[in-house]
């Protein structure tokens, strides 16, 4: 066994944080157009991002609070 | 630009530089160290030696002269502000080896280690994340403020057992190189070269048993040179992935406690020392998690196995690491 769960913990660290990359590219990059029609301030769109962009952080930092409990449930009490 | 033959040669003049200043004025500082009784207890071998500490003041002798080198070679400016960023960086973590300070004063005062990669525009303006790059030329700043403080912290918090940061760093400094020389420019990656030969001679005597300790300056510039580099190599998102161990040991620390303090100041240790001189995870619940306490809940072990479980999981991530920028090198292609 070894060192496979945690090899396997961190592949999901990885895969959550592609996922959020992925998310940011597809929905939070091009918000000036498709939010605000190319139009909005720079200011605007920046203040738009930054908020999905800690959201997304969040969401990320709760399902990798929820890994961990998991994890260390399982394996702490073996 | 610089042509091939110049790019070779600065590289082979950065990497002898750091490389050999820090391989041979190790041995001294050693020396001046024990003279000067600047040494900590090894809390994990029996009688506990003394051991030197820290190895900052020579890792920043040699990783700067490379750097500055570099600069007068290229006059490039994220150079010089890579420079900067290590060098406050070292300063941040010098002052916390000469005083215990509490645990807010490190991320909070790195915070102006950022600040030369802002002024001399050492960053660019769309960030890198793998699938494509989102421009966000405005929230580029913040986030510069985010990543050294965190990238810092994140090495100095691996540096638990002999060896074990500076080996971290090297093997994590591969993948980012890679990343850089490919998405990057020619000069950061150039002045990649210096961290990853500089922690290669302190690996020589950091490595179990430790001859030296890099300390919290040590710990600190090798963390906040690494962000700068990923920072300034357009390589965010690799140089994270390729931290990911690091940055899993902060973040259970940090939800374990729920707040930001040293490991000194946690009452509850995360692992026991056995009279066999093996370690073991602490069965107490009130005991913060920890990578080593992860590692140590399949049974106990000795400091070196834990270093080399510790260096495989750097290798595999690594891996990892080189599987995004595929990824990523794939999607630029097509």
């Amino acid at each position: 066994m070894g060192l496979a769960s945690l090899a396997l913990f961190v592949s999901g660290m990885w895969l959550m944080v592609l996922g959020v990359a992925a998310f940011l590219v597809i929905f939070v990059a091009p918000i000036d157009v498709t939010l605000f029609g190319g139009q909005g301030s720079a200011a605007n769109v920046s203040l738009v991002q930054a908020a999905i962009a800690i959201v997304a952080v969040i969401a990320l930092v709760f399902g990798l609070s929820r890994m961990k409990r998991i994890y260390l449930q399982k394996k702490l009490k073996q | 630009m610089l042509d091939n033959t110049s790019f070779v040669i600065y590289g082979v003049i950065v990497s002898a530089i750091s490389f050999l200043l820090i391989y041979f004025l190790t041995p001294f500082a050693i020396k001046s160290l024990v003279a000067k009784k600047r040494v900590v207890p090894d809390a994990h071998k029996p009688d506990k030696p003394s051991v030197p500490r820290p190895a900052g003041p020579v890792m920043i002798v040699g990783l700067a002269a490379a750097e500055i080198v570099l600069y007068f070679l290229t006059m490039n400016n994220a150079v010089l502000a890579i420079l900067l960023t290590t060098i406050i960086a070292f300063l941040v973590g010098y002052v916390d080896d000469k005083r215990v300070l509490p645990g807010w004063f490190k991320p909070v005062a790195l915070l102006g280690a950022a600040i030369p990669l802002v002024i001399l525009g050492a960053h660019a303006t769309n960030l890198n994340l793998v699938f494509g790059s989102a421009f966000i030329p405005l929230l580029y700043v913040p986030l510069i403020f985010v990543i050294i403080p965190i990238t810092g912290n994140t090495v100095n918090s691996i540096d638990v057992l002999n060896g074990v940061a500076s080996r971290f760093v090297i093997i994590a400094s591969i993948p980012l190189m890679a990343s850089i020389a490919i998405f990057g420019n020619v000069e950061v990656f150039l002045a990649a070269l210096p961290l990853f030969f500089g922690t290669l001679a302190l690996y020589k005597y950091h490595k179990f048993p430790s001859k030296i300790f890099p300390g919290d300056s040590g710990t600190l510039l090798l963390g906040a040179m690494y962000g700068a580099l990923a920072i300034a190599g357009s390589s965010e998102i690799i140089g994270v992935i390729a931290l990911l161990p690091a940055v899993m040991n902060s973040f259970l620390f940090l939800a374990s406690v729920k707040r930001i303090v040293e490991h000194r100041q946690v009452k509850t240790r995360p692992v026991v020392l056995l009279e066999d001189y093996r370690l073991a995870a602490s069965t107490e619940k009130l005991a913060p998690a920890t990578l080593v306490r992860l590692i140590l809940a399949d049974g106990p072990l000795g400091e070196k196995e834990i270093g080399h479980k510790i260096f495989r999981l750097a290798v595999f991530t690594a891996l990892l690491a080189f599987a995004s920028i595929a990824i990523q090198f794939a999607i630029l292609r097509l």
